[in-house]
């Protein structure tokens, strides 16, 4: 009974233990991977392909660029913030709803 | 899948801006609707946009050796359809332009192409599909969820494979090469991004169920019958 309430919990928990090991068993098996993002790695390839070096793409449109990976980082997790504490406020408002009626 | 600023020629960024437009202004324009028919719509887009915000910001590895963000449209899509969610996604998608330089203002058609009107449109189509067999529900939203992710993918590798064909081999040489790099890197974030959302999909049917049946989501008896489980 009980596992048939939670099997989405369960399978949820078993697939990111799953994701995780998957990742360990890549990073030990791909000396060199660096884990770049695959914008990065479309836009070397583009570059490659057209033998135009990858600075050599200049913005079409001027583009405020974060000055480092750590500001980068920062802004992102302010995206993921913002978009959690909407998911938070609107969970807790249906919880309410549902206690007062 | 963001295409950098500049690395799409000028005539392919204005094309796939001109093909986004009349998408997001149809979008712009059903979102109106829903929200004038029932307010109690608004949260349930809260929700669901809030996790195209929260997953399209985490850059997680894969099986590639490259890290690949997830979408987290297909819930949307499941809820109000690709167009109401490439409006969604516009706004996450110009927030990622300005402020990260992931994806540029010239290339945002192009990106809002695959991952705000492809993308969705494939995991609405699972979902039409399947929402009136006896499919389970979870599975439905499941499998909306990680084509919607996919091919949002794939259609980035047929953007790029069209604007750069290879001198040797053309067009399908180039698609080749760019799944390999695009798709092939998302097939397990795919699948982990759709439990994912499928466990927040039960979350709504239990405390919510009242909207989902009220859209249309799914047939009211496959949600109640959910919603005494959860």
């Amino acid at each position: 009974m009980m596992l048939r309430k939670y099997r989405l919990e369960i399978i949820s928990i078993i697939a990111v233990i799953g994701f995780c090991a998957l990742f360990l068993y890549t990073n030990s098996l791909m000396a060199g991977a660096e884990f770049a993002g695959s914008d990065t790695v479309g836009s070397s390839q583009i570059a490659e392909m057209t033998g135009k070096a990858e600075e050599d793409y200049q913005p079409l449109i001027s583009q405020w660029v974060p000055p480092s990976g750590e500001i980068e980082s920062a802004l992102f997790a302010l995206q993921a913030a913002i978009g959690g504490l909407i998911v938070g406020w609107v969970f807790g408002y249906w919880k309410g709803q549902k206690k007062n009626g | 899948m963001h295409i950098m600023e500049g690395f799409l020629p000028l005539q392919w960024a204005v094309f796939w801006w001109v093909v986004a437009l009349p998408c997001l202004g149809y979008g712009i324009y059903q979102l109106k609707k829903v929200l004038e028919a029932d307010r109690e719509a608004l949260p349930l887009l809260g929700v669901v946009g809030g996790f195209i915000f929260i997953l399209s910001s985490l850059k997680l590895p894969s099986v590639t050796g490259s890290c690949s963000h997830p979408t987290g449209t297909g819930l949307s899509a499941v809820c109000f359809g690709p167009w109401i969610t490439s409006v969604v996604c516009a706004i996450v998608l110009l927030f990622q332009s300005l402020f990260l330089a992931h994806g540029g203002l010239s290339t945002l058609g192009a990106n809002l192409v695959p991952m705000g009107i492809v993308g969705p449109l494939m995991g609405w189509g699972i979902y039409r599909l399947l929402r009136n067999t006896t499919v389970n529900m979870y599975l439905t939203v499941f499998l909306a969820v990680a084509f919607a992710d996919f091919f949002t993918y794939v259609t980035t590798s047929l953007e790029l494979a069209l604007a750069y064909p290879a001198e040797v081999g053309g067009f399908v040489s180039s698609l080749v090469l760019f799944l390999g790099i695009f798709a092939l890197t998302q097939v397990p974030l795919a699948i982990i991004e759709g439990i994912i959302l499928t466990l927040v999909f039960k979350y709504i049917v239990a405390l919510k169920p009242d909207i989902l049946v009220r859209l249309k989501v799914f047939p009211e008896e496959k949600i109640r019958a959910a919603q005494r489980e959860a």
